[in-house]
């Protein structure tokens, strides 16, 4: 058993799934993907994954905030970092999102496209944080 | 006046005129004279209308609540209760009906009052079966307008919503997927390409960038003017949102090889506005003061209180505007052309956005400028007293 971090892709881009999952796969993680909410959540119960980075707009408007509620309702998902990514956010510094907002209870929001140098630093992040007790969600959207 | 453009007749061609009115020309007539009513309702039905008359102006107004008539003629002159004290009641529970006020002491006051509380038009008494129809077609046609309007009005809001939307999903998916590939690409992989590739790919990347950028002000400066973005009576700290903006604008600056430096005077407090209002104005002043300044150049933010406004002044030592592109500088799409602005990219609707967004909390922006010296921008903005901190992203 090796220590390889498994991250999950949530997406319904097919193109942005690539790229990103060629960034972490660069990085060194372990990548899976699925294209809508229903097989994100199933792949996620199955591979428990480290990290998880979901689109909160897919082809239904509303489908990643109830895929989000939704993981986080599992107990073995209820502390698995999630990143949220959408084009709908931007990347305004007063923009702030509440992370425990039941609503959007995300670990951190960022504006698509991803700065790639970013979300490698933040994933390491989370994933480092949620290992440890006391973990935060605070992400750096929330300086 | 014999050939009276009958009410609804214009549309459908080929529909009984009378039949069309039926479905919606419904009148009703308030006077306590019951040979006026009588005569009224005469005229009226002869004209096509569904007519219904009360004697009294409190029967009127209940009938008025169930069925809303599109046109309500009320006698000024009544006991118990007058035209006047019946107009304020109906308007009160149908704010769409036309009214036409009927005055038998026809004074310039009496129909200004009338006017004043809501009636559209008013009929000297006596009157002629032309002028009553005249009233009352006019007044139809008034209420059809206003219907028409707000149909109208509707559909293009929701035209626009719906148009907003496809922009921001539909619009950017392609550009987020294609620069996802050049970021990641560059990030990844730099090492492995010619100088060359590595160039064209960078200049790709800043192209789409300058699209996006493009999509997001607009999107911006829609939602702006679809209303102000914060309820009224919202106030935020100036000083937080000024030292939030120049943190997030620190590499920014540094890339630029630009000093950023802010000076906040302590008793500036609270100002009207929300953080996301605020925050985009100070942020689109900054960034422009960071992008036309020069290596080695700096960028000062400065508050202060004057009186009841609070100052924000945000000045550069960069290549400044020329002076007859001042008067332009806030209009949307705007950018000054010229040899070093050439390659800066821009959108030219971040000033628009200040401007509106300015304007929108009471307060006013100016701009004073040397040809390679600077630029200062001037913002006062009202100081907000009673006013409670806004978070607008809650919720």
């Amino acid at each position: 058993m090796t220590n390889t971090k498994h991250v999950l892709i949530i997406d319904d881009d097919a193109d942005f799934v690539r790229a990103i999952g060629d960034l972490f796969a660069s990085a060194g993680y372990e990548v899976a993907s699925a294209s809508n909410g229903r097989e994100g959540l199933d792949l996620a119960k199955k591979l428990l994954p480290d990290l998880i980075l979901l689109d909160v707009m897919m082809t239904e408007r509303t489908e990643g905030f109830f895929t989000l509620q939704q993981i986080r309702a599992v107990p073995e998902l209820a502390a698995t970092p999630v990143i949220v990514a959408s084009s709908i956010y931007t990347d305004q510094p007063l923009f702030k999102v509440n992370p425990d907002a039941g609503w959007l209870p995300a670990s951190l929001f960022l504006p698509k496209p991803v700065d790639p140098a970013r979300l490698i630093r933040e994933a390491a992040r989370l994933i480092a944080a949620a290992a440890s007790p006391g973990a935060t969600h605070e992400g750096d959207n929330a300086r | 006046m014999t050939d009276l453009p009958s009410p609804g007749r214009e549309r459908r061609p080929g529909a009984d005129p009378a039949a069309t009115l039926a479905a919606t020309g419904r009148v009703f007539v308030i006077d306590d004279d019951d040979i006026m009513l009588l005569s009224c309702r005469r005229i009226l039905e002869k004209a096509g209308y569904r007519v219904e008359t009360f004697s009294s102006g409190l029967d009127g107004i209940r009938r008025i609540e169930a069925v809303r008539p599109e046109l309500l003629l009320v006698d000024l002159k009544m006991p118990e209760l007058d035209g006047l004290q019946v107009i304020e009641r109906v308007r009160s529970v149908d704010p769409d009906v036309v009214i036409a006020v009927i005055t038998g002491y026809a004074t310039i006051s009496t129909a200004v009052d009338a006017m004043k509380a809501g009636a559209y038009d008013f009929l000297p008494k006596p009157f002629t079966p032309d002028e009553l129809r005249l009233i009352v077609n006019r007044g139809h046609e008034r209420w059809r307008l206003a219907m028409e309007s707000r149909r109208l009005r509707r559909e293009k809001e929701e035209a626009e919503r719906r148009f907003i939307t496809f922009v921001s999903h539909q619009l950017k998916s392609p550009l987020v997927a294609a620069k996802q590939y050049l970021d990641v690409l560059l990030f990844t992989s730099k090492g492995d390409m010619t100088p060359k590739t590595q160039e064209w790919l960078t200049r790709a990347q800043a192209r789409l960038d300058e699209m996006l950028n493009l999509i997001h002000d607009w999107l911006e400066l829609a939602r702006i003017e679809r209303g102000t973005p914060c309820e009224p009576g919202v106030a935020s700290d100036l000083g937080e949102v000024v030292t939030e903006v120049v943190d997030a604008a620190g590499p920014q600056a540094e890339a630029a090889g630009v000093t950023l430096g802010a000076e906040i005077a302590s008793e500036v407090g609270a100002v009207r506005g929300d953080r996301v209002s605020l925050g985009t104005i100070v942020s689109n002043l900054v960034g422009n003061a960071i992008k036309y300044n020069r290596v080695g150049g700096r960028v000062n933010v400065r508050i202060a209180r004057d009186g009841q406004r609070a100052i924000l002044e945000v000045s550069d030592t960069g290549i400044g505007i020329p002076e007859d592109s001042l008067p332009d500088l806030f209009r949307e799409f705007y950018r000054v052309k010229s040899e070093r602005t050439r390659d800066i990219p821009g959108t030219g609707l971040g000033l628009a956005i200040c401007k509106r967004l300015v304007t929108d909390l009471g307060g006013a922006i100016e701009a004073h400028s040397r040809t390679d010296e600077g630029t200062t921008f001037v913002v006062r903005l009202p100081i907000s007293a009673e006013a409670a901190p806004c978070d607008a992203s809650a919720g």
